[in-house]
């Protein structure tokens, strides 16, 4: 088992080297750089120079990466161009506003798509399994950004249940932090059961036609018992695939969902950072989105065995 | 022994609470907010706007500018021109303290002085006095306590504008303390009203009111004039987020916050615990044209395009009441904007026509780069296309992000695009921005060698009328030869709560927090 996570681990080195050599070269190919964004009009050469060279922005593109990269190995995100902080605290501190919301809500989806998807799978074609479909599709749909401006129209104008913009950090005060990101877990939660609920109805149409469902029918195991213990196992694991998938994706960045909520998320320091051509916290907001994806999925792998027995980690 | 009876306990209980409450208000507090953190503590070197604006609170320079951004005394009492203009003596004001108690001196001056003109200071302006620059300083000494003797090499119209410029620290006179033995910046120790007192990186920067604070006499004004402080501390709390700003403001945990946009402002306009502060500003929305452009070289097409367009239409609109139309380069509410400066582009359909017409244009598209960071400026950029097109002129929008736009403008590279120019406090300095040759600075917009020509003079004459005659005369050919259409110059919009009092915003875009009291 160690030495499986071991092995994994070294795996992903070349991975994050590759990912960092894309990410470094990407986000100076764009045009414009950080120098020209803080002189605004007002570059005159010289100025535009100094700074520069005071950034080190003058060295050779390979020579401006070794430096990155050494840093970076020793655990040196370097620091943002433009407010001068440390760009791992910054990531950071801006993941967790991004975690929370991810977590809970994938979280609420999977508790509700995946007994959804199997009740639809076992009344597969009723008027129930039509409902759960056309549901999930509605929602699979739905823009979250479109989804997320008409909860805050009903909610926050209209009904005034909910604060409409801002966010408090959970440290601070928990009721009031709970009150700013209820809308954005609900828009995502929504989002998110379209799709696993589709997973977890094909996984489980796909189990329920195996013998072995059939030999615990005809043992006369109660139904409950049948889908509980024999289907919702077996099916869960492409669900689970497929949730890691997700999870990685969304820890990413929900950008857009924070930028109609104004949470000031991982997601919304990219968009920010990218404008700004602030290339180490650019650099560092993408990397850290590679280690993630990473290890959730590393995560999942390992979490196999204890769905399915039959599969072992070497 | 008597037990204390229960009116005795719920007095005592009573006064403890006041005593609380009379420590706890004994602090009078005003919250404002930066969009950004400040950069370091050490003026004009490494800085931006944000890091200026506070600055500008801790340390003073021997000028500052006024509120018409006219150049007045600040810590020099007076001064005087001599030796054709190459000479300047200052005359120190007497019994200034600095933060850390001692009497500030002309050998503070000349220290400070000679640490700006290090090139290890890297401080922003030392190119400005270099080969390349307005003038070379050749030596600054200090014949007696009170007096200061700057010499350059040639006369200059911007010597002192130059110092006084907030994005150079007001070429702040500090103390010898600010430094460290190898010469390191360790925290300023100026003469301003306020004193750094607390910088929490990424989260808030606080200055305290400074006791020993010797005030000028005259009204506030500007950087200079009366600076008396009215509350202990100034907290600039770092928030980004502009909704979160205006939510802070909404919630009364901030005072202050500025530079709103104008959707902002509608929709502040209707809260009753907000107050706004609407100030003319020295910025400069405008089209610019590539007059190496195979199309846009022919003036008649640029002029034909001035002509199509109601500079006072798109300013209402855009705007909303918050500024007024100007086409000069030449901000309103520069002490050298004057009549000839108000004639600028009159809409006249006909002999916009009639210009296309014999200029041969059939409809060719016009590339016109905007942005949506600003949105005066897609909105300006919008109705130029609109009001362009009824004379037939085909004007097609692309949107950049700010950065790829500035790219853009720097290189040159572009046929046509809306534009914001952030403030210049000196009229040579709106004209430099513009004028030049682009052979040598893609940049610039307006390549004419007569215009050229005349900005020189303006920047080594110091003479006010003569100035005056360069810049309308250069007025009147850069709306001759349209290498821009200049709408507006915009506005300063701050919001602040209703106990807020004393606060003014002025031409230059930064807040000052003496005068203010909080209620």
């Amino acid at each position: 088992m160690l030495g499986y996570l071991a092995r994994r681990l070294a795996m992903t080195i070349p991975t994050l080297l590759l990912v960092a050599i894309a990410v470094f070269a990407l986000v100076r190919l764009i045009p414009g750089d950080p120098v020209q964004v803080m002189l605004g009009d007002a570059a005159d050469p010289a100025q535009a120079a100094q700074l520069r060279a005071q950034l080190g922005l003058d060295q050779p593109i390979p020579v401006q990466f070794i430096h990155w990269i050494a840093k970076l190995a020793a655990g040196d995100f370097g620091h943002s161009i433009t407010n001068n902080l440390a760009v791992l605290p910054l990531i950071l501190d801006r993941f967790q506003v991004s975690a929370v919301i991810v977590l809970v809500a994938v979280g609420l989806a999977a508790c509700i798509a995946v007994p959804a998807g199997l009740v639809a799978a076992w009344k597969q074609n009723s008027l129930v399994d039509l409902s759960v479909v056309g549901g999930a599709t509605l929602l699979l749909s739905i823009p979250s950004f479109w989804l997320g401006l008409l909860l805050l129209l009903l909610f926050g104008l209209k009904l005034k249940w909910l604060p409409v913009i801002g966010y408090v950090p959970f440290a601070e005060n928990f009721w009031q932090a709970a009150s700013f990101i209820v809308l954005p877990i609900a828009t995502l939660t929504m989002v998110e059961i379209g799709v696993l609920t589709r997973m977890a109805r094909a996984a489980s149409i796909e189990v329920l036609r195996f013998e072995y469902v059939t030999h615990a029918r005809a043992k006369g195991v109660p139904e409950w018992r049948v889908l509980a213990r024999h289907v919702l196992p077996n099916a869960f694991a492409p669900t689970w695939t497929l949730i890691g998938l997700v999870l990685g994706h969304l820890l990413g960045g929900i950008a857009v969902i924070e930028t109609v909520f104004t949470l000031p998320g991982l997601g919304r320091l990219l968009v920010d950072s990218i404008f700004a051509r602030d290339y180490p916290v650019v650099q560092g907001c993408l990397l850290f989105t590679a280690v993630i994806y990473v290890v959730v999925n590393l995560i999942v792998d390992l979490c196999y065995p204890l769905f399915d027995p039959r599969v072992t980690v070497a | 022994m008597r037990r204390p009876s229960p009116a005795w306990a719920v007095s005592l209980a009573a006064l403890a609470l006041l005593a609380m409450l009379g420590k706890a208000g004994a602090e009078t507090l005003l919250r404002t907010r930066l969009n950004a953190d400040i950069r370091s503590t050490d003026p004009g070197t490494n800085r931006d706007a944000n890091t200026d604006g506070v600055i500008a609170h801790v340390v003073e320079g021997l000028v500052a500018f006024r509120d018409d951004t006219s150049v007045g005394p600040m810590l020099a009492e007076s001064w005087a021109v001599s030796n054709e203009g190459k000479t300047y003596t200052f005359r120190l004001r007497q019994g200034v303290k600095f933060h850390n108690g001692a009497t500030m001196t002309a050998d503070d001056v000349v220290w400070s002085l000679k640490r700006w003109l290090d090139p290890a200071t890297q401080w922003r302006c030392l190119s400005e006095f270099g080969a390349t620059g307005i003038a070379r300083i050749e030596k600054v000494e200090a014949p007696d306590p009170q007096t200061v003797i700057i010499a350059l090499d040639q006369p200059t119209a911007l010597f002192l504008s130059t110092l006084a410029r907030p994005d150079c620290g007001q070429t702040a006179v500090i103390h010898r303390d600010s430094v460290g033995a190898d010469g390191k910046w360790i925290s300023p120790v100026g003469t301003g009203p306020f004193k750094l007192a607390e910088w929490k990186r990424g989260q808030y920067v606080d200055i305290v009111r400074f006791d020993g604070y010797v005030s000028r006499g005259e009204p506030r004004t500007g950087y200079t004039g009366a600076k008396d402080v009215k509350v202990d501390r100034v907290r600039f709390n770092v928030i980004p987020d502009s909704s979160a700003a205006k939510a802070g403001l909404l919630s009364g945990s901030l005072d202050v916050i500025m530079s709103l946009s104008i959707p902002d402002l509608e929709e502040l306009k209707s809260r009753p615990e907000v107050q706004l502060s609407i100030t003319p500003a020295l910025g400069l929305t405008g089209i610019l044209f590539q007059t190496k452009d195979p199309l846009l070289k022919d003036v008649r097409i640029r002029r034909a395009i001035a002509l199509s367009i109601d500079t006072a239409q798109i300013v209402e609109a855009v705007m909303m009441g918050t500024a007024r139309p100007n086409n000069s380069a030449l901000p309103l509410g520069s002490p050298f904007y004057s009549e000839p400066q108000s004639h600028g582009y009159v809409q006249n359909i006909a002999e916009a026509k009639k210009l296309l017409l014999e200029a041969g244009y059939r409809g060719q598209p016009i590339k016109m780069i905007t942005n949506k960071r600003y949105s005066f400026v897609f909105d300006s950029s919008v109705l130029v296309q609109a009001m362009a097109q009824t004379v037939g002129i085909n004007i097609e929008l692309e949107v950049l992000d700010w950065a790829a736009q500035l790219d853009r403008y720097n290189r040159g590279d572009y046929q046509s695009m809306a534009f914001v120019y952030s403030a210049r406090l000196d009229p040579s300095l709106s004209f430099e921005m513009l004028t030049g040759p682009k052979a040598t600075q893609p940049r610039k917009i307006w390549d004419n060698p007569e215009a050229q020509e005349m900005l020189r003079q303006s920047m080594m004459i110091d003479d006010t009328a003569k100035r005056q005659t360069l810049f309308d005369e250069m007025h009147k050919r850069f709306i001759a030869d349209v290498p821009m259409i200049v709408l507006f110059n915009g506005a300063e919009l701050t919001a602040l709560r209703k106990g807020i009092k004393g606060y003014a915003g002025w031409l230059y875009p930064q807040p000052r927090f003496w005068g203010v009291t909080v209620q």
